[in-house]
C-alpha cells in the first residue's frame, strides 16, 4: 500500500515515464555510434546485457553527483565535504583538493561519539598502542582479546540479557546469524519494510519466509494462524521453528516498531522473536537502551536482540545479545565467529568507552545529557519541519526524519541546492525505497546545538520553497498573547 | 500497486493526439491513426519484444520473459492485464470512427488491433512463434 496524494503521483510517474523515454532514445542512438567499434570477444558471454543496467546508466548516473560524496574529516556535526567535478556529465568525476565545511544531518551520529570525545579518544589511542590496530587473527585462535571479553559482558549488561557475542561488520552480523538460528523446514516472518542484511539472512537460511504488512500485529496474527495451520509446503509437516524479525526503528521510516503488540501476538503462538535495533539502541530510551526500555518491554521477552555500534556508539560492528545457550550455540556454529577476523581493538575500547559515558559510570552525568539533548533536538525539528509545511515521516523521539521528495527530479535539485548551502543531506531513491516514495533523510545528533539546528532549519525552508515540496499547508504564526488579552 | 498509473496512460495517449494534430494539422481521424500506430509501435516493442528487466539486481532470473509475461509475476487475467488488453481495442474503434472506416487507415488500424491483442491472450504466455526473439 503506497500512500501519496493522486495529482502527485501522476506528476511523478510522468517524470519517470520521460526520464525513462529519453533514456531509451540515448541507448538507441548509441547502439548505432557504437557500431564500428564492436569489440572481438569471441565466445564469451558479455557480462551484463544492455538492458540490465539501464536504471543505473539512464537514470543513476545523471545525478551520482548527489551520492556518495567523499568527506574529508571525521563525521562531526560540522564536516568537510571534498567537491568534485565531472567533464564529462556525470559520467565520471573527479575528487577536486576543495572541501566545503558544512553542516553535516546525512551521518548516523545519534549520541555525537563520531568525532572526537574527551573520555573515549585517549582510551582508544591507548588501546591501538596497546593492541595495535588489528588483531590479525580470528576470534577462535588468537583474536580475542581482553577488551572482546570485556565487551561482551558489558553489552549483556546494558541491554539487559545473561550474554552476548561480537562481530566486525554490522551487515554481516545479521546475514550471518540467521542462517545459524533457523534452516530448511522453519518459517521465518518478517516485516515488509526490513534491511537488506535481514532479506539476506534469510535468504541464505534456506528456511521459507513470509512477510507481514509494515508495523501491523493484526497482520502478523493472520500469517502466523495461516502458516502454522498450513504447516511446511508440500508436506503439511508442522514448521520447525518459528522466528519473526522485527526493527527497533526502521531507517528509512523513522516509525518506531509497535513492539508490545507483536512480542504479545508471538507469545500467544509460541514463535521466536528477533529483534534488530540498529538505530533505535543508545539513541531512544530513558537510559539509552533502545525500543525495549522505550515502550516498556521487558528484554527477557525478546529472544534474540541485535544491535550495531556503527550509529549510537561511534565506532563499527554488531552484537548479538541472547541467553547463554543460543550465545554458546552460535560460537560454534557461527561462521562470521569461526572464520572471520575478529573486531579491532581500538574499535572495541571506543565501544567500552561510550557505553561507560552513556551509563554515567565514566563519573560525569554526559550520557544523560546526551540523550536528553537527542531528544530535545529530534523533537524540535521534527515538529519545526511539520509547521513549515513539510511531509515527515516518523514517531516522536526517532532521530531519523524522511522528508518526502516523490519526484525524481527533486532529488538532485534538493540535494544540491543544500550542499550549495552548506547543508549536506542524504537523498534516499529507488531501490531502496518504493519507485515513487523517494526522500530525503535526515538523522539528527546529540552533538547539534541549537543554533545548527536553526541554521539547518531555515536552509531547509528556503530550499523547500524553491523545489516545491511543502505538500502540506503550513501552520500561520501565531498571534502575540497580548493582543488577545487586551481584546477581551 | 501505484496509483494514477492508468490515469496518466490515457492521458498520454490524449496528449499525444493533440500533439498529432497540432504538429501536421491533419484531420482528427488521421490524428487517432498516427496515434494508434506509434502506440503499437511502442507498446509492442516494450511489452512484447524487450526481455529481462532494468535493474541488475535479479541476476538475470527474468531474461527470458518478455515485459508482458513478467507482469502481476506471471499471473493471467489480472485487473492490469485486462484494462492493457481493451485499450488498444478502444483506441481501434475511436480511430475507425472518427476515420469514418475508410480503406487504408482501415487495414493499418485493424493489423495493429489484431497483432497486439493476439500477443496479449493468456494463450500466448511464453510463446515464440517460429522461435522470433526466443534467444536471451
Amino acid at each position: 500500500m503506497v500512500r501519496l496524494p493522486y495529482t502527485t503521483a501522476l506528476t511523478t510517474l510522468f517524470s519517470y515515464g520521460l526520464l525513462f523515454a529519453f533514456g531509451q532514445l540515448r541507448d538507441f542512438f548509441r547502439k548505432f555510434v557504437d557500431w564500428f567499434k564492436a569489440k572481438n570477444v569471441k565466445g564469451y558471454a558479455p557480462i551484463c546485457l544492455g538492458l540490465e543496467d539501464f536504471y543505473v546508466r539512464r537514470l543513476y548516473l545523471r545525478i551520482q553527483d548527489c551520492f556518495g560524496r567523499p568527506i574529508a574529516s571525521a563525521p562531526d556535526s560540522w564536516f568537510d565535504v571534498v567537491e568534485r567535478i565531472s567533464n564529462d556529465n556525470n559520467k565520471t568525476l573527479q575528487r577536486t583538493s576543495h572541501t566545503t565545511r558544512c553542516l553535516n544531518l546525512g551521518s548516523y551520529n545519534y549520541l555525537g561519539f563520531a568525532a572526537a570525545d574527551e573520555y573515549c579518544t585517549p582510551r582508544a589511542i591507548e588501546s591501538l598502542k596497546k593492541y595495535s590496530a588489528s588483531t590479525c587473527s580470528v576470534r577462535v585462535d588468537g583474536g580475542t582479546t581482553k577488551l572482546h571479553a570485556e565487551l561482551e559482558e558489558l553489552v549483556a549488561r546494558f541491554v539487559g540479557k545473561p550474554a552476548a557475542i561480537l562481530f566486525g561488520m554490522g551487515y554481516v552480523t545479521n546475514s550471518a546469524i540467521i542462517p545459524c538460528l533457523i534452516g530448511k523446514g522453519g518459517l521465518i516472518i518478517s516485516d515488509s519494510l526490513n534491511h537488506n542484511s535481514i532479506v539476506n539472512g534469510a535468504r541464505g537460511s534456506g528456511a521459507t519466509v513470509r512477510v507481514f504488512q509494515h508495523n501491523s500485529p493484526a497482520h502478523l496474527e493472520e500469517v502466523l494462524r495461516e502458516q502454522i495451520a498450513g504447516g511446511q509446503p508440500r508436506t503439511h509437516r508442522p514448521w520447525k521453528k518459528i522466528i519473526v524479525i522485527v526493527e527497533g526503528i526502521y531507517s528509512m521510516e523513522g516509525e518506531l516498531c509497535k513492539l508490545p503488540e507483536i512480542i504479545a501476538v508471538c507469545k500467544k503462538y509460541k514463535a521466536y522473536t528477533y529483534l534488530d535495533e540498529a538505530h533505535s539502541i543508545g539513541a531512544v530510551g530513558q537510559s539509552g537502551r533502545g525500543v525495549c526500555e522505550l515502550l516498556g518491554v521487558d528484554p527477557a521477552d525478546v529472544d534474540i536482540m541485535m544491535g550495531t555500534f556503527t550509529k549510537s556508539f561511534g565506532s563499527c560492528g554488531g552484537y548479538i545479545a541472547a541467553s547463554k545457550d543460543i550465545i554458546q550455540h552460535l560460537k560454534h556454529t557461527c561462521p562470521a565467529h569461526l572464520y572471520a577476523t575478529s573486531m579491532s581493538p581500538p574499535a572495541v575500547q571506543q565501544v567500552i568507552s561510550a557505553i561507560k559515558v552513556i551509563l554515567g559510570e565514566d563519573g560525569s552525568n554526559r550520557g544523560a545529557q546526551k540523550l536528553a539533548h537527542i531528544r530535545e533536538n529530534s523533537n524540535f525539528f521534527r515538529s519545526e519541519l511539520k509547521k513549515m509545511g513539510f511531509e515527515v515521516l516518523g514517531d516522536n523521539d526517532s532521530p531519523v526524519m524522511p522528508i518526502m521528495l516523490y519526484n525524481p527530479a527533486k532529488i538532485p535539485a534538493f540535494s544540491r541546492e543544500c550542499l550549495r548551502q552548506k547543508v549536506a543531506v542524504v537523498t534516499v531513491a529507488f531501490p531502496a525505497t518504493p519507485l515513487l516514495l523517494a526522500r530525503a533523510r535526515i538523522c539528527i545528533s546529540a552533538s547539534h546545538t541549537r543554533e545548527d539546528l536553526v541554521t539547518a532549519l531555515d536552509v531547509i525552508s528556503r530550499v523547500g520553497d524553491l523545489v516545491g515540496i511543502k505538500y502540506f499547508p503550513a501552520e500561520p504564526p501565531k498571534i502575540a498573547e497580548v493582543g488577545h488579552n487586551k481584546l477581551e | 500497486m501505484y496509483p494514477g498509473v492508468w490515469t496518466t496512460y490515457i492521458l498520454i495517449l490524449f496528449f499525444s493526439w493533440l500533439l498529432v494534430l497540432s504538429v501536421f494539422g491533419c484531420t482528427p481521424g488521421t490524428a487517432w491513426t498516427v496515434v494508434n500506430l506509434f502506440h503499437f509501435a511502442i507498446t509492442y516493442h516494450f511489452f512484447h519484444w524487450k526481455k529481462g528487466t532494468p535493474f541488475a539486481d535479479d541476476q538475470g532470473m527474468y531474461n527470458g520473459l518478455t515485459w508482458w509475461e513478467q507482469m502481476d509475476n506471471g499471473k493471467q487475467l489480472t485487473r492490469n492485464r485486462k484494462f492493457l488488453i481493451v485499450v488498444p481495442v478502444v483506441l481501434y474503434l475511436i480511430a475507425l470512427h472518427t476515420t469514418d472506416y475508410q480503406q487504408p487507415m482501415l487495414f493499418l488500424n485493424t493489423l495493429a488491433v489484431s497483432v497486439l491483442v493476439v500477443a496479449k491472450l493468456p494463450n500466448m504466455h511464453k510463446v515464440r512463434i517460429f522461435g522470433i526473439n526466443a534467444e536471451n
